[in-house]
């Protein structure tokens, strides 16, 4: 299991994956936007995305647990 | 033997028994428990470190000469000193047993250092220390005979920026033998074996009560990619020796010296076209900043630094028509390129080892700026980017910047804008130079009149069109206009024109009053 946090505070732009979707190693789970940038949030791990804590346009501060993936 | 004039025989056998007692270094057993955790022994590292039949050894028949061991035997008091050739140019080495009571630090053994630090210091050559020691021999030094100890680190202050030091990782390491890296310019450690830190396993345990291991505690991992005191991690002894020499292949043996240039088939006018693909014109459109930089330089060779730490923005060495660079470059792919307290401590410490060592440095800016908000105020941002200001107005090598996209208020400062003593700096037709990005500024330069207006939509497109009038001024060609980039130039020209800013800068002189030195806003 791998948690994904936010690095910065920013808002959630768009979310790329969908609960219990296949990723791979360095695939997009969301875009935030902070510091006038497109912040792409990628996994480091591929797995199953189980749990998904965001909506688009919600804020995030910094630390905060965007998702959480089962490693495979 | 029988028909020479004297019997040297007994002498000379003596001798080299006397020897070999020492190359068996802690004996088969301890020596085959190295080979066990996956590394080399001493010698084996010295003969991967060093060109062959190099090699000059100093004090290899010492001991530890201390009454209170006994007769016990510690072959070159568990510390191998000496000079050998890397790439030609020679180097001082002190490099530790660990199978000789743990490497843990002898006064004979650092009596021997000492001299290698004074030799190195007199020939201005680099010094290298391959770590594998426990640190003090608690033994020997338990009483408040160590009230007169210490010099070691001093000495290593007075070299610092005078001849290259690496300290590479080989071992676990603890207390003195983890502050020898934190004064040395370049530290690898090997993944899984090496460590540092400040107290060993067992000093932990008895002090503060933690449980945990030296991995845990101060391994690659954790140097490497959490705290950044080291700068690269690699997979084993082997490896680690060769990045050694690489490494070293960049600077020169000391700071009198420009470093060595080496000869490349890679044309110095080369078009780089790859960076139309690379670099979207989409302002806010992230992109990897490394494949920018290895486009660019000599055969795509590029040394990163800290490559796993502050990600926000790299670092690395890397040749341009064969001469040696340091970059420094943000990396929109990661927090958007925005500087942090880490990225700009990585910064500074890049840029004053490039400028002690007469490395040219070459700024590649897309930054949106310092991050801004409470979370890096409490971590001190004002501080931490000082320090980055501060070594790059320091800094007296060539100094070029190519502004590529974004280089907003003191993130543009910093990664040394005009007014930084930038010698050549020239911007892509993306460039945006301003105090800060238009959608920022429309909020302070027209807040009370968007304020004014009550309905939602309407205040989001006059703030839109606000927004759009502030941009046209933030143009390459207004900068450009104000002679205040010194060209604008076709991303595809990015390598001639660093070529270019080389070869008009290599003689640079900047004289500045004399004091003994600034005061650093650590």
């Amino acid at each position: 299991m791998a948690e994904i946090r936010a690095e910065i505070a920013a808002n959630v732009w768009q979310v790329v994956v969908e609960e219990g979707q296949m990723v791979a190693e360095g695939d997009e789970i969301c875009i935030l936007e902070s510091m006038k940038m497109e912040i792409p949030v990628v996994t480091e791990v591929p797995g199953v995305v189980r749990e998904l804590h965001i909506v688009p346009e919600q804020t995030v501060q910094e630390g905060d647990l965007l998702a959480i993936i089962d490693e495979s | 033997m029988s028909d020479q004039k004297h019997d040297w025989g007994p002498l000379v056998g003596d001798l080299k028994a006397r020897r070999d007692r020492a190359l068996g270094m802690g004996g088969p057993e301890l020596v085959e428990r190295q080979r066990s955790m996956g590394k080399l022994t001493v010698r084996e590292r010295l003969d991967l470190l060093l060109d062959p039949g190099t090699w000059v050894e100093y004090g290899m028949l010492a001991d530890h000469m201390d009454a209170g061991l006994g007769d016990r035997f510690l072959a070159a008091d568990g510390v191998v000193t000496g000079v050998g050739g890397i790439d030609g140019r020679p180097v001082a080495v002190a490099a530790y047993d660990f199978t000789v009571m743990a490497g843990s630090m002898g006064s004979v053994g650092e009596d021997k250092i000492a001299r290698m630090r004074a030799h190195a210091v007199r020939q201005r050559i680099p010094m290298v220390w391959l770590l594998d020691s426990a640190g003090a021999r608690i033994q020997s030094t338990s009483g408040s005979s160590f009230a007169g100890a210490g010099a070691l680190f001093r000495e290593q202050v007075a070299m610092s920026g005078v001849v290259p030091m690496v300290a590479a990782m080989l071992g676990h390491c603890a207390a003195g033998t983890a502050y020898i890296p934190a004064l040395a310019d370049f530290v690898p450690m090997v993944k899984g074996t090496s460590s540092m830190a400040l107290g060993g396993r067992h000093l932990v345990k008895a002090a503060v009560g933690e449980d945990v291991t030296e991995e845990e505690m101060g391994g690659s991992a954790v140097h490497t990619k959490v705290s950044g005191v080291a700068d690269l991690e690699v997979a084993d002894d082997a490896e680690c020796l060769q990045i050694v020499r690489t490494y070293l292949s960049y600077f020169p043996a000391h700071n009198g010296e420009r470093p060595p240039r080496r000869d490349t088939e890679d044309p110095i006018d080369r078009r780089v076209e790859q960076l139309y693909d690379l670099v979207p014109t989409a302002p806010r459109r992230a992109y990897d900043m490394r494949k920018v930089v290895a486009a660019i330089v000599d055969d795509g060779d590029v040394f990163w630094m800290k490559p796993e730490w502050a990600k926000n923005l790299v670092t690395g060495f890397a040749r341009v028509g064969g001469q040696p660079v340091g970059i420094v470059a943000n990396q929109p792919m990661v927090l958007g390129g925005a500087l942090d307290v880490n990225a700009a401590d990585k910064a500074a410490r890049f840029v004053w080892l490039c400028d002690a060592f007469n490395i040219p440095l070459v700024f590649l800016h897309d930054v949106p700026g310092f991050i801004v908000g409470s979370a890096v105020e409490k971590q001190g941002i004002i501080r931490h980017g000082a320090k980055m200001l501060f070594a790059v107005s320091e800094a007296t090598v060539p100094k070029i910047s190519i502004v590529l996209r974004k280089s907003y208020g003191a993130g543009y400062f910093v990664m040394n804008g005009l007014a930084y003593e930038a010698d050549y700096i020239v911007a892509w037709p993306t460039a945006e130079i301003a105090v800060m990005g238009p959608d920022g500024a429309v909020n302070i330069i027209h807040r009370r009149q968007l304020a004014a207006i009550e309905d939602d939509d309407e205040r989001t497109a006059k703030r839109l069109e606000l927004a759009e009038e502030i941009r046209a001024n933030i143009d390459p060609y207004v900068a450009a206009g104000h002679a205040q980039v010194d060209d604008v130039i076709d991303p595809a020209e990015t390598r001639a024109a660093i070529a270019r800013g080389l070869r008009i800068t290599a003689d640079k002189r900047v004289d500045r009053p004399p004091r003994k030195h600034g005061v650093l806003p650590v």
